[in-house]
């Protein structure tokens, strides 16, 4: 009830705030009431919006125009007049929050869906037609250092906090259409409850592996002459024969900065999301979101195809993130041109020698030079 | 039936193990003794033992840049989850309405999030250069792995609990802590008391002998 008096009366003062949107008043009307349906002329402005959308599906890039005009629009029009003195305060009822809820409901949850099981469709029907791709020649057994400790603990930790913030954001998202008939609606509650404590947390872990990140492989990912040969092969998937790479080729550079500049995005949406006391208004935090939203899908859609070449897809790949070392043929197959460099400045380990390096008895080298053979 | 166990019977079951298995495992420390030292000392065995016991809280300048990271991340962990155990506002409360009878001033909010941040990130650190280090990784064995683990889950249900607004997460978090008291005193979790008496004994056995180290 004294919401009510207090919407009305916040609704009359914008009422007599601005004259000009005064109905003229017909003769039939009784003394006192200035309109003929006063409660449609005071909910329009409360609401001082016009024409929001239905709760329906909602166009991304429209609603990212609307939401940057409307940030613009508020900074010209002044908002109601509210004893409290904080960010919106003066605004009663944010028309567009209701398109910024559609889109995310709606459009946002069933293309991220469709993403992601498009992206597991795709990797699927790939390892089945061409399987785990092989080393030519096979495992030498011979192998060469390839990272440090230091840049396996940094590629590791990010993994590690990417993943939780990867499965919590999507719960968040997808919870509601795909867990909610599985577990119903109160394990769902404690369960998106819990998502969401352990995203706000884990996020600026993230920013600060993303930091360690960029320091450690910066260098080693500018693009240099002979990368776009890899680009026009494919990867080698286009033509005879493999595609030459430095120490990282093409594909993986592209990845790299696509993980340090798509993660900077996401990184400083969710900071701004998670501080909400630094005077950003419900419009900002709303094209936040969908920023954040979007940029996240990208990255984790992507990271799964990154996950599949790293492991099962790719012989001797995750060997380099495992134990800092990779099998000389390889880097011949993989990366030859800093393979070449390997064998002209001696930097084989010899199976026995690699052996004794991991802690392993000297013979635990055999089956995997047997294999190469 | 459930949170009447968790919040009841199996709560001070863990605390019994808890404390009968620390107390039980130092007087076995204590017990255990050591041959007579025969030599005749060099130096005090006090001082060294005192010397020792805060010397090695900064690592050895020779090999400081080659273990910083552990370093860092180590004290990152600790010093947080330190802070979280003693100074986080639901802790403060718990233990003065259920151990302690009395309580002190909690951390601001802000710095419990920060808190929990550093042991996040010194615990993942730690774990994964336990993975990734050959050496490490020899010298692990499973309950360092097991302590690691249960650590990280008793603070990840800690967390999801921040908003303290769910039974169920709340009891969550609980049951992991009761889980953690009961694994205490039979792990290298015990290293929370015993690494004082170790570095002790091997800073006097120094001095004794004059070894500066």
């Amino acid at each position: 009830m004294l919401s009510l008096v207090l919407t009305l009366a916040f609704g009359l003062q914008l009422s007599s705030a601005d004259a000009s949107n005064i109905p003229p008043q017909k003769p039939n009307v009784p003394d006192g009431v200035s309109a003929l349906n006063p409660g449609s002329d005071l909910w329009r402005e409360v609401r001082r919006r016009d024409g929001v959308g239905e709760f329906n599906e909602v166009n991304q890039g429209v609603l990212v125009k609307d939401l940057l005009s409307e940030i613009q629009r508020s900074r010209q029009v002044p908002q109601g007049i509210s004893q409290v003195n904080q960010v919106d305060s003066g605004v009663m009822i944010n028309a567009k929050g209701r398109r910024w809820a559609a889109f995310r409901m709606t459009t946002l949850a069933s293309y991220s869906g469709i993403a992601l099981a498009a992206i597991f469709v795709i990797i699927i029907t790939f390892y089945v037609v061409r399987g785990k791709v092989p080393i030519e020649g096979g495992l030498s057994g011979n192998m060469v250092k390839r990272f440090t400790d230091y840049e396996r603990i940094t590629h590791w930790t990010l993994a590690v906090v990417f993943l939780l913030l990867a499965i919590t954001g999507l719960i968040l998202l997808l919870g509601r259409p795909l867990l909610i008939p599985l577990f119903g609606k109160e394990a769902f509650a404690l369960l998106a409850s819990a998502s969401k404590e352990g995203h706000n947390l884990f996020g600026p872990l993230f920013l600060v592996s993303l930091i360690m990140m960029l320091i450690s492989f910066a260098r080693r990912n500018i693009y240099e002459k002979g990368d776009l040969t890899w680009l026009l092969k494919g990867g080698g998937l286009i033509g005879k024969g493999h595609a030459s790479g430095g120490f990282f080729n093409m594909g993986e550079k592209t990845w790299y900065w696509m993980v340090i500049l798509i993660g900077l995005v996401i990184s400083i949406s969710g900071l701004i999301l998670v501080s909400p006391n630094f005077g950003q208004g419900r419009l900002i935090m709303e094209l936040m979101h969908i920023v954040h939203a979007v940029s996240a899908m990208i990255l984790i859609v992507v990271s799964v195809g990154h996950m599949y070449l790293g492991s099962i897809g790719s012989e001797g790949a995750l060997e380099g993130m495992k134990t800092g070392y990779v099998d000389i043929n390889w880097a011949d197959a993989h990366h030859d041109r800093w393979g070449k460099h390997c064998h002209e400045e001696d930097l084989i380990v010899s199976a026995e020698e690699y052996a004794r390096m991991q802690g392993q008895p000297a013979d635990s080298a055999e089956p995997a030079m047997e294999q190469g053979k | 039936m459930i949170q009447y166990l968790i919040d009841g019977p199996l709560w001070y079951f863990s605390l019994a193990v808890f404390f009968i298995g620390v107390v039980w495992q130092l007087i076995a420390v204590v017990f255990t003794g050591n041959k007579a030292d025969l030599s005749v000392p060099r130096d005090s065995a006090a001082s060294g033992a005192i010397k020792t016991f805060f010397s090695r809280f900064v690592p050895h300048r020779e090999i400081a840049p080659a273990i910083m990271l552990p370093v860092v991340a180590g004290y990152m962990f600790h010093l947080g989850l330190f802070a979280l155990l003693f100074f986080a506002a639901p802790h403060v409360v718990f233990l003065e309405e259920n151990l302690l009878g009395f309580g002190w001033t909690p951390m601001p909010h802000w710095a419990f999030i920060v808190a929990a941040q550093f042991a996040f990130f010194g615990l993942i650190v730690l774990w994964l250069r336990r993975l990734v280090n050959p050496v490490s990784r020899l010298i692990s064995t499973l309950d360092d792995h097991i302590a690691a683990i249960l650590t990280f889950v008793v603070m990840l249900t800690g967390c999801f609990a921040l908003l303290e607004g769910s039974t169920g997460l709340r009891l969550l978090h609980r049951f992991t802590v009761e889980l953690w008291l009961i694994y205490f005193p039979f792990s290298a979790l015990m290293h929370t008391f015993t690494f004082v008496p170790s570095r002790m004994l091997t800073g006097a056995w120094f001095g004794r002998r004059g070894v500066d180290a």
